[in-house]
């Protein structure tokens, strides 16, 4: 072998391991877009066709809050995702533009950039830009309402004078930056900018050892134990087991029956709310519902994914009974004993003082700069 | 593409090596192939009825009125007299059809059909080699791959929200919707029991593709009859409360419109023995 082809396999070898470094560890070649995360927060997964702007985070900040994309003018993304709320809307179960009443309840967007999955129980959605579409478009349940009328969009976009600017601006290159491709780009963009990392829990783990108090310290010991296994599915940075980020290698995806239905002791969910059965046809997946992330959970009640759990002690009540007793009506049934439980929910007994401890503690996951950051906040009127 | 007369040349260059030789070869035969055969076109016209009474937007049928009817089309083949299938070409229009699918529209956005678009579309066009014809056969929906597309930069047909499971990444095949004063129905079919990640699908266990067959079915003479009484054989209308369809593996609201496809639901498998789609006669 000469020295030459010596020197072209190694050149050939170095760009090789260059390239796979920069699959495995993105963060190394980041883009010029500024995130504002804590030192050592790994970065969100951003699609490789749509990389973050300022320009498109200002731009899908304008069409988040804007009412004329829906079908009557009332609902904007906001409506159902308000920052005071952490991003949901203190309903039981959403509300769309006509007034329907969904079978689910409006989620958090706060770290929604971190969610391997999307929505309440789907395992495809794994994308802010397609997510965003189901909202706009979807017919069952209507929430914007705009199925069939991207035109009546697009005119908006074309028309409005913030608009007819922002898009050309921030889509530059584009031979028609007015498309629905564009809007939802924006709107994921500015998604992915919701973020939380700056709760007292948060602050403690940076070495504040003040930001918690000593109860809350007891609270976060109980809620990472064996004997409540509430870190099981809400655990990790996230507090959601369907966490991801860009350094992750192995996407983890969880989605659990926690024992709130269990219709004629058969292990049946109300037929509308099934869970994960509803896109899988498997019994198995009965009940079967995405853990949400408990970050800001003292602001998002009501609770669980139908909002049937009014307040943060009445779900600790739940999980203390390992599932729920429904005694009489077409619900009728214990979820304690709903074949498809998660073995995670078992039950405890929980002595007053450890129960203050433990919901003292879920309030220590409230980041107040995320309900008030105005970066996130209804752009003020041009 | 294949449908018209293409010069190919072999670059002398091009086949050096044996393979491309082949290819060469075959490209040459196919387009020799598709020159030397005479063609017909075809028109292949639908026609919406319900109980064998016509419908529209703007007439109904009996107490029965129309919401919506739209559907697409993919693989379609003419049956000669010795069972032999020619595929029809589809004509591509930027509108309805690429050569793969055409999109059939019967609601015009008027009367009983809210939030629709002025446009129909009942023709399905095309050409096929000349020949005597005494079947047609297709499928309903979208092939795989292209039913994981992204449909915002999708060409048409396949642009339009109105025909999309977001949440589901793929199309509805067919949506149909009658109503009565107090009640109504309606289906979206599509496949379901997907697999993957909107960003990768990996296919779906109920692909929920009708195969219809017909005949005979005279090209020029016959149309294809869409009846949508079949459609709705069985569900109960006078019960107050809307039903529907969006071809969940376990909804019950689906069984008797699957039956009617001849889809079987639990798997997604054509089945045959379709009397929604039917010979129609002018």
């Amino acid at each position: 072998m000469n020295r030459s082809r010596v020197a072209v396999g190694a050149t050939l070898a170095m760009v090789a391991a260059i390239a796979v470094v920069l699959t495995i560890f993105p963060r190394l070649f980041p883009d010029e877009y500024e995130w504002n995360l804590p030192d050592g927060m790994p970065l969100p997964v951003v699609p490789a066709d749509n990389p973050m702007s300022d320009a498109k985070v200002v731009l899908g900040r304008q069409l988040f809050y804007d009412t004329r994309l829906s079908v009557n003018g009332v609902t904007s993304c906001g409506t159902c995702h308000a920052q005071e709320l952490a991003f949901t809307d203190g309903l039981a179960q959403a509300v769309g533009a006509t007034g329907e009443v969904h079978p689910r309840g409006s989620m958090t967007l706060v770290n929604a950039a971190y969610s391997g999955r999307l929505t309440w129980a789907n395992h495809l959605l794994d994308t802010l830009e397609v997510q965003a579409l189901t909202p706009m478009f979807g017919e069952q349940p209507i929430e914007m309402g705009m199925a069939g009328r991207e035109a009546s969009i697009l005119e908006i976009l074309r028309n409005d004078e913030h608009y007819r600017h922002a898009f050309p601006a921030t889509f530059a290159g584009d031979s028609d930056p007015y498309s629905i491709l564009n809007t939802v780009r924006a709107l994921a963009s500015f998604v992915r900018t919701i973020v939380s990392f700056d709760s007292p829990y948060d602050r403690y783990l940076r070495g504040d050892n003040e930001a918690l108090t000593t109860g809350q310290v007891r609270g976060m010991n109980l809620f990472f134990s064996e004997r409540l296994e509430c870190f099981h599915c809400h655990g990790g940075f996230n507090f959601t087991d369907s966490s991801t980020h860009s350094d992750t290698l192995v996407q983890s995806v969880g989605f659990h029956n926690n024992g709130l239905y269990n219709i004629d002791g058969s292990g049946l969910y109300p037929p509308d709310n099934t869970g994960l059965y509803d896109l899988t046809g498997e019994r198995r997946d009965m009940g079967r519902f995405k853990a949400p992330t408990l970050r800001n959970i003292a602001v998002t009640a009501p609770y669980m994914h139908d909002g049937s759990i009014a307040t943060l002690p009445e779900v600790i009540d739940h999980y203390e009974r390992g599932g729920r007793m429904i005694e009489e009506g077409p619900y009728a049934g214990d979820g304690s004993r709903n074949p498809y439980r998660s073995e995670f929910v078992r039950g405890f007994d929980l002595t007053p003082r450890e129960r203050a401890d433990l919901l003292a503690f879920l309030d220590a996951l409230t980041d107040e700069s995320v309900l008030q950051d105005p970066s996130l906040s209804v752009p003020s009127s041009e | 593409m294949a449908g018209s007369c293409m010069a190919v040349k072999c670059d002398p260059e091009m086949s050096v090596t044996s393979r491309s030789a082949a290819w060469c070869v075959s490209l040459v035969t196919l387009a020799l192939g598709s020159c030397s055969a005479p063609r017909q076109s075809v028109e292949i016209p639908f026609e919406l009825t319900f109980g064998g009474q016509q419908l529209s937007c703007e007439a109904p049928a009996g107490d029965i009125s129309l919401t919506d009817l739209r559907f697409y089309v993919h693989d379609v083949r003419l049956v000669t007299r010795d069972g032999a299938e020619n595929p029809v070409e589809l004509l591509a229009d930027a509108l309805w059809q690429t050569e793969q699918i055409a999109l059939l529209d019967f609601e015009n956005g008027k009367g009983s059909c809210t939030n629709g678009t002025p446009q129909t579309n009942t023709v399905i066009r095309g050409s096929a080699p000349a020949e005597e014809y005494v079947g047609l056969r297709f499928q309903i929906g979208v092939p795989e791959p292209l039913n994981h597309e992204n449909p915002l930069i999708a060409a048409a047909p396949l642009n339009y929200s109105v025909m999309h499971w977001h949440w589901s990444t793929g199309y509805k095949f067919l949506r149909a919707g009658i109503a009565n004063d107090t009640d109504g129905f309606w289906i979206h079919l599509g496949s379901s029991r997907c697999e993957g990640t909107a960003s990768d699908v990996t296919g779906c266990r109920s692909g929920n593709r009708p195969r219809i067959e017909l005949e005979p079915y005279l090209p020029g003479t016959n149309r294809v009859e869409v009846d949508l009484l079949d459609l709705v054989d069985g569900i109960d209308l006078a019960d107050g409360t809307p039903s529907d369809c969006s071809s969940g593996p376990a909804e019950t609201a689906c069984r008797n419109p699957f039956d009617a496809l001849g889809i079987n639901l639990s798997t997604g498998a054509s089945v045959g023995g379709s009397h929604v789609f039917q010979v129609g006669t002018p």
